[in-house]
């Protein structure tokens, strides 16, 4: 899976171009980047990226896979990240497997949190089988 | 007595720093596909889209601009569509540029289109506001049929 090479490759994302999905678009499908995307509208699907950031107005509705992770919009969903940021006004459901995280006081979190080491993030060809 | 204490250079202060510049992407509302991002699936946007990557899904928006490195496959639609890359599939808009450096296989349904000097066009391309003759045709045979049945009763 080409995610795990973004991740791995940690400082390629930053040569590449930032994807921006403005607010009024909506997504339904499955989305591959090695670089950056952030998000202002809405995503229904997988997430494949080097960094995702989800806006206050954004939404995504299913799995991410990335590098990085920050969330200060709505994520309903797993999130499969060695770095997870939900930052304020954040509104997460699912879970959240990480090797850092950090949740905002003012951030809403509802599920569960498994704390997983580096190599586990360097072996996700299939994700494994949970109920969000 | 000049005064003992030296001058202190300004001491950094910490600065709240945003999550991200979200700013530094394109003008706001446009969502930009760039070139390292691969979608497959349906994008529908009310505002405009810019795509230099990759899509395998059809594409709607207000003023679409398919850049020179992206390739989509499906159906583009918007008001204004305007592409420089790879399109397989059909383009619907009310104006239509292909720039020199445009592949399109496909139908372009339009009411107003530009094709530079380069471009590679292989499909239909039609006005959008021509009327298909099949429909006079079925309008008309109903009527036969009435008259027809009413003479043998």
């Amino acid at each position: 899976m080409f995610a795990l090479k973004a991740r791995t490759a940690s400082r390629a994302e930053t040569a590449l171009p930032v994807s921006r999905l403005g607010a009024g678009l909506s997504v339904r499908g499955n989305l591959e980047t090695e670089g950056e995307l952030h998000i202002f509208g809405r995503v229904i699907g997988r997430i494949d990226a080097g960094i995702l950031f989800v806006a206050p107005c954004g939404l995504v509705e299913g799995d991410v896979v990335a590098r990085e992770v920050r969330v200060a919009g709505r994520l309903m969903g797993r999130i499969f990240a060695l770095t997870v940021d939900v930052g304020d006004g954040a509104n997460v459901q699912g879970r959240i497997f990480h090797h850092t995280v950090t949740v905002s006081r003012h951030a809403r979190f509802e599920g569960r949190m498994p704390w997983r080491p580096p190599s586990f993030f360097e072996n996700l060809d299939q994700l494994p089988e949970t109920q969000p | 007595m000049p005064d003992p204490t030296p001058t202190q250079p300004p001491r950094p202060q910490a600065v709240a720093q945003p999550l991200s510049s979200p700013s530094s992407s394109g003008a706001p509302g446009t969502s930009v596909i760039s070139k390292a991002l691969k979608i497959t699936g349906q994008l529908e946007s009310s505002e405009n889209i810019q795509i230099d990557g990759e899509i395998d899904g059809d594409v709607k928006g207000v003023h679409v601009k398919i850049g020179q490195s992206a390739k989509v496959k499906g159906t583009v639609s918007g008001e204004e569509v305007e592409i420089a890359g790879t399109v397989d599939g059909k383009i619907e808009a009310r104006k239509v540029v292909l720039a020199s450096t445009a592949h399109m296989s496909g139908d372009v349904i339009h009411q107003d289109i530009r094709i530079e000097s380069g471009a590679y066009v292989d499909g239909h391309v039609r006005p959008e506001n021509a009327k298909p003759k099949p429909a006079v045709a079925s309008a008309f045979k109903p009527a036969v049929l009435e008259k027809t049945g009413t003479g043998a009763g």
